[in-house]
């Protein structure tokens, strides 16, 4: 049974005022006016962490109210920092399965409720006890993986400075992303130490955010073509590689064959770049390039809104901010609006018929590929 | 460090698989024939790094590495000394329960180490 995106919703994403439940409605109720207000029988709703960054639990019960939606059916769904692509993925299970003909699938994160070291220490937990114990957190972790990859690859520390160029330059067209000045090359390297070889520019900010879409069961530009998902080992070192995800190669490999297609035949793509080398490997494991070239793609502007093959052209996680839930989500969202032609000053330079959202679950150990594209008029 | 130095490791019989302790089921393969075993307490430094914005209680700053011993049996290990270059061998020892390298291996290699498969 075909599914579609027929609407989406994006708040502004940055230090907000409002309460979880409010962003998640201001996105909501964004995506339930773009269908008028049609009736949905299903809500969908995704976050990491509620309970621990703003003290919310049951949100999907309270957030039917806050939508006026009453007595639908509806849930929660939770995958670490890929929550919001989880959620997406089971609501077009249920729609798809015939049990509900129009799901809201609503997802996002308010995190700056907390001063930044207890959000780190919520971050961490989604990490293997026996890496808390070593004083490892995100960006540590992140940063041994990209220590590996440029040792394995022979590249210079400032290999993944290009990627955080790129990011905020798109992100400065994007009016709801965190960031909206661009950076050079020489800021990255002149921000703070992170986590060697990680620096502040490399790393995602900490973020309020929520994004939403509507589902139904129908045709059109944002179709749902394939979906995949794997999680991997949570610690780090039982896995055998380091420098790729398996989990996002997993995820990849599925939705490439429940859509029957292949990368070549994707027009762009939103990675989750938490951190920039993250962007490097997540176009490697989508098999966009091979192992070892995805940073030369970001150099050359093989990547670029005019690229042959553009990421990000939201501005990624690195110029949009990392509300940990919304982040999967939003990638979704910004995928249909340009397969929609309702990207404004993102929109690339040629109108995509089809793009790819990935997204990564803790420190890649639940990753989701979600592919999107014309199931209309004119579809192939 | 003395040569006899080992590290606890645990085997699984049914995949094979090489993990640490305290382990069980496999995280692999789900099996539960599993065998306590050992390894030299030295290793190769695969990747390194400094946190300059540690964890609340941890040291600024904070060195972790990730070190592969024998039998392709890695180990995340807090490095209280100068951040080893990757590639270097290293002694690696259980403290409580983490893991810390102790320096540079003594024995310093006598035959090349085995190359890391990534």
């Amino acid at each position: 049974m075909k599914v579609a995106v027929t609407s989406t919703g994006v708040g502004r994403f940055g230090k907000r005022p409002e309460s979880l439940l409010e962003l998640l409605a201001e996105a909501g109720r964004e995506a339930l006016d773009g269908i008028g207000r049609k009736p949905v029988d299903l809500l969908v709703v995704g976050h990491m962490a509620g309970g621990s960054f703003s003290g919310v639990e049951n949100t999907a019960a309270k957030l039917a109210d806050q939508l006026g939606l009453d007595s639908g059916a509806g849930f929660r769904i939770e995958a670490a920092s890929a929550s919001g692509a989880a959620a997406f993925q089971a609501a077009v299970g249920l729609v798809a399965g015939g049990g509900y003909e129009r799901a809201l699938v609503v997802a996002g994160e308010k995190m700056t409720d907390l001063p930044n070291a207890e959000v780190a220490k919520v971050l961490a937990r989604s990490l293997a006890a026996s890496e808390i114990a070593h004083g490892a957190t995100m960006p540590a972790l992140a940063a041994l993986v990209a220590s590996r990859y440029l040792r394995r690859y022979e590249l210079g520390e400032d290999a993944f400075d290009v990627v955080s160029v790129a990011a905020r330059a798109a992100a400065s067209r994007n009016p709801n992303a965190q960031f909206s000045t661009a950076v050079t090359a020489d800021e990255v390297r002149a921000s703070r130490p992170i986590a060697l070889p990680l620096r502040l520019l490399h790393c995602s900010a900490v973020s309020d955010g929520a994004a939403a879409v509507v589902l139904e069961r129908a045709t059109g530009p944002a179709g749902v073509l394939g979906l995949g998902q794997s999680t991997d080992h949570v610690e780090l070192v039982e896995r055998p590689e380091l420098t790729s995800f398996r989990a996002t190669r997993l995820a990849a490999k599925r939705a490439y064959e429940s859509a029957h297609q292949t990368r070549k035949e994707l027009d762009f793509a939103e990675l989750h770049d938490a951190f920039a080398p993250f962007a490097v490997i997540d176009l490697e494991d989508i098999g966009a390039t091979g192992a070892g070239e995805g940073a030369a793609w970001f150099r050359d502007g093989s990547t670029g809104p005019d690229g042959r093959f553009p990421v990000n052209p939201s501005g990624g996680i690195l110029g949009r901010g990392h509300p940990v839930g919304a982040s999967g989500l939003v990638q979704i969202a910004e995928v249909a609006r340009q397969l929609r032609g309702e990207s404004g000053r993102m929109a690339l330079a040629k109108r995509p018929r089809r793009g790819l959202a990935q997204s990564i679950g803790g420190l890649g150990s639940h990753n989701f590929v979600t592919i999107l594209g014309n199931t209309g008029v004119g579809a192939a | 460090m003395s040569s006899a130095a080992t590290i606890a490791i645990v085997r699984c019989e049914h995949c094979h698989g090489r993990f640490l302790p305290p382990g069980g089921p496999c995280p692999r393969c789900g099996s539960s024939e599993l065998v306590s075993g050992t390894i030299p307490a030295k290793a190769t430094v695969l990747a390194a790094t400094e946190l300059l914005a540690p964890a609340a209680g941890w040291p600024n700053p904070h060195r972790l590495a990730i070190v592969e011993g024998a039998e392709s049996v890695r180990i995340l290990a807090i490095v209280p000394g100068d951040l080893p270059a990757p590639g270097a061998v290293v002694g690696v020892a259980r403290v409580g329960d983490r893991y810390e390298v102790t320096g540079p291996d003594p024995e310093r290699a006598p035959s090349s180490p085995r190359r890391p498969r990534n």
